[in-house]
């Protein structure tokens, strides 16, 4: 009983996340952000691979929010498994 | 754990290259494919196979547990550390102040090379605690 719960609540979530995106965002009408990079991304930054200048220098908060995810990810691990095994 | 002695000799000699190639990888982060994180997934590869080749007892007592949890809180504490150099400086958080060198040589980008190494040794450490949690749930590897 308890799990036709979860399902039903994870069905309503997702249906109320995929109808709350906004569809004009995906659009292919910021080029001009992708032409800055590839034109002036390794002045500004100093590196030849750009996919690094991106996530390491113009996207650090993407970066440090990804760590804080793994560490997230190890403390959930570890609450719901980690005293059963002693 | 009972493997044979050929799996622990070729595990013992294999395990200071995959280190290094995962130094390598994150150290050229900015010149070539690779970066932090597959960096520091290819070094907890490295501790994994110490782990299914000799055994989960003898591996944490070279590896410790608590160790490698206080490794990793001090990595984000490190990376947050980093960001806060740009404020000292009157710059915004995160700002990249290193100077940026000759472009293409492997001193070069600025702020990459300690971002990019606190980032592995966070996600090898990481990886490493998920792995030895699973596997004292389970049991056995």
């Amino acid at each position: 009983m308890k799990s036709y719960y979860y399902i039903t609540l994870i069905i309503v979530l997702s249906v109320v996340a995929i109808f709350s995106i906004n569809p004009e965002y995906g659009k292919l009408r910021n080029l001009g952000h992708i032409n800055y990079y590839l034109e002036n991304g390794i002045q500004d930054t100093g590196a030849v691979n750009l996919v690094a200048s991106i996530y390491l220098n113009y996207r650090t908060y993407d970066t440090l929010m990804e760590t804080i995810v793994l560490f997230m990810s190890l403390m959930g691990v570890s609450i719901f498994l980690g005293k059963k095994g002693k | 754990m009972d493997n044979s002695k050929i799996i622990k000799t070729i595990a013992q000699k294999l395990f200071p290259l995959i280190l290094l190639f995962g130094f390598y990888l994150t150290l050229h982060g900015h010149l070539s494919p690779g970066g932090g994180f597959q960096g520091g997934v290819v070094i907890a590869t490295a501790i994994i196979l110490l782990a299914l080749s000799h055994g989960i007892d003898e591996t944490e007592n070279r590896f410790k547990e608590k160790h490698l949890n206080n490794i990793e809180k001090l990595a984000i504490l490190a990376f947050i550390f980093l960001g806060m150099l740009g404020i000292f400086n009157n710059y915004p958080f995160l700002k990249d102040i290193f100077p940026l060198g000759q472009r293409g040589f492997l001193a070069s980008a600025g702020m990459m090379i300690p971002l990019n190494l606190v980032i592995s040794i966070k996600v090898a450490a990481g990886i490493t605690g998920i792995f030895y949690i699973l596997v004292k749930y389970r049991g056995e590897i």
